[in-house]
């Protein structure tokens, strides 16, 4: 698989409402021209209800995945093609 | 626009994890103290499952009044808001049958003693801006804090150290607020006021209650919060086992949307109501703080006017065995909380890497505690329970909540 190139990483273990959603914004407003891709780790679940609106209003496509009990991994990826 | 969320759950392929297991046994706990505290205690043992299933659908549903008030003002989000907005609407349905149950004729001049009508005045808006600004600072209230502690939030449990503080000070200076300010504000029960009685009542709260879903429907509308489709990956369901097995994940580990939580929570308030009194959790922890004061021999004065007063501090004051039905209905949150996330594969300890974090949910929850006390109660007790208690108070104490939280959010945007 092409998962040979380096994902960026932001771990937000220990983090409550509503700084991982915060702290995503943050990750992704603040670096230009953007990243293309991020990786959340987070163990707060509301997260997951917070980041997923913001990150899709900012243009990026969201997968969640239970990584271990009470933690996930949410894939930001930024959207490609001719859609807004 | 293409929109894509994909939701993936964890592949359970040893679907006995060690925490169904653990899920399991602390279900079975705490039916058994249930059981036998009905044995010997009656309404105690009753309010205690409630608690428990109180405990487990705030877990579940992961309704939390601090994110409904402050995410309006911090990214215009009102998800939550609108689902307590419904529970609301529900309890005061069904808080309204137990009062005329209790009360047919509210003209006559006496009200619900066990209902949640309290003090409406300047004390109630002090604590409410007070109670917002803490909760947001420490990311979650009184209720929130407690039902993550069964999900293992090491910060919770320093907010609930900081409620225990900031109640006992407040037990300190009750006298000080008592002369000067709550022994003359009035108690205002909608039903009673002007022959306006329970349809009157039931009508205006839902019209306000309409005016502000509204007005979180514009906010939504204007930040351009945008809703999204979930694909999620499941399979077909086939046999047997795999359809009992969705029904069971739906109701034990998958999240319950927040209205059907916050509708769920109103019911069994209700139910804790018709047994005794509505669910409400500060009265409990403001026995612990006088207690623990004693202990260090701190004098706690006498609290003037106490006993007058309806809602959770007043309720909980004077009692000296430990197992009341203050305490069941407070700690039941607790075990749970711990039952659903066990159950759901969630329990973890989490404790947060920034001292920062530390500090704020001591700050946060000190200033709730003082709030709470002052206002006989929290977001649950003086808000949740109180509105559909068709209590004046409710509401500002509701509307002075929201101030605080946006007081709060203008703090946590700086720090």
């Amino acid at each position: 698989m092409a998962q040979a190139r380096k994902i960026q990483q932001l771990d937000l273990k220990g983090e409550i409402c509503p700084y991982p959603m915060m702290l995503t914004n943050k990750e992704l407003d603040e670096n230009s021209p953007g990243i293309e891709e991020l990786e959340i780790i987070t163990d707060h679940s509301p997260a997951l209800s917070t980041i997923p609106p913001q990150a899709l209003k900012r243009g990026y496509d969201c997968q969640i995945e239970e990584i271990k009990n009470g933690e996930w991994k949410i894939l930001l990826t930024k959207q490609v093609g001719e859609y807004d | 626009m293409s929109k894509i969320l994909s939701q993936k759950q964890i592949s359970t392929n040893q679907s006995w994890d060690w925490q169904i297991v653990l899920g399991i046994f602390s279900l079975f706990i705490s039916v058994l103290i249930g059981y036998l505290l009905t044995q010997s205690k009656g309404v105690v043992g009753i309010i205690w499952v409630l608690s428990i299933f109180a405990g487990f659908t705030l877990q579940k549903s992961r309704l939390c009044f601090a994110s409904a008030f402050r995410d309006i003002f911090l990214f215009g989000s009102a998800q939550n808001l609108k689902g307590i907005l419904l529970g609301l609407f529900i309890s005061t349905i069904a808080f309204s049958f137990v009062m005329y149950w209790i009360i047919p004729n509210p003209e006559l001049g006496s009200i619900p003693s066990d209902a949640h009508i309290l003090k409406t005045g300047l004390s109630t808006i002090i604590g409410g801006v007070l109670f917002g600004l803490g909760m947001v600072i420490s990311g979650g209230c009184v209720s929130g804090s407690l039902y993550r502690i069964g999900e293992g939030y090491v910060a919770s449990f320093v907010t609930i150290v900081g409620v225990i503080i900031g109640l006992g000070l407040l037990s300190l200076t009750w006298n000080w607020w008592w002369d000067n300010l709550i022994s003359s504000e009035k108690t205002i029960w909608l039903p009673a006021v002007n022959g306006i009685g329970y349809s009157g009542s039931i009508v205006i709260t839902s019209l306000l209650l309409l005016i502000v879903l509204l007005a979180c429907i514009f906010t939504e509308t204007k930040s351009g919060q945008v809703n999204f489709p979930i694909q999620k990956s499941d399979s077909q369901l086939i046999s047997f086992r795999d359809r009992t097995k969705d029904i069971f994940n739906k109701f034990f580990s998958r999240e319950w949307p927040i209205y059907v939580g916050a509708s769920v929570l109103g019911i069994t308030s209700m139910f804790m109501f018709m047994v005794s009194h509505p669910f409400g959790v500060t009265g409990e922890v403001f026995r612990w703080s006088n207690g623990l004061m004693k202990l260090v021999d701190i004098s706690v004065p006498v609290h003037k006017g106490l006993e007058s007063l309806s809602g959770c501090v007043a309720n909980a004051s004077e009692n000296s065995s430990i197992i009341t039905i203050s305490s069941a209905m407070t700690i039941g949150v607790i075990p749970g909380s711990l039952t659903a996330a066990l159950l759901s594969r969630e329990f973890k300890i989490r404790a947060p890497k920034d001292l920062k974090r530390y500090i704020q949910s001591i700050i946060g929850g000190i200033m709730m505690g003082y709030a709470a006390g002052l206002a006989i109660g929290c977001t649950v007790g003086s808000f949740f329970s109180s509105i559909p208690s068709l209590s004046l108070s409710g509401w500002v104490f509701g509307g002075s909540l929201a101030v605080g939280a946006f007081l709060g959010v203008q703090v946590i945007k700086k720090i």
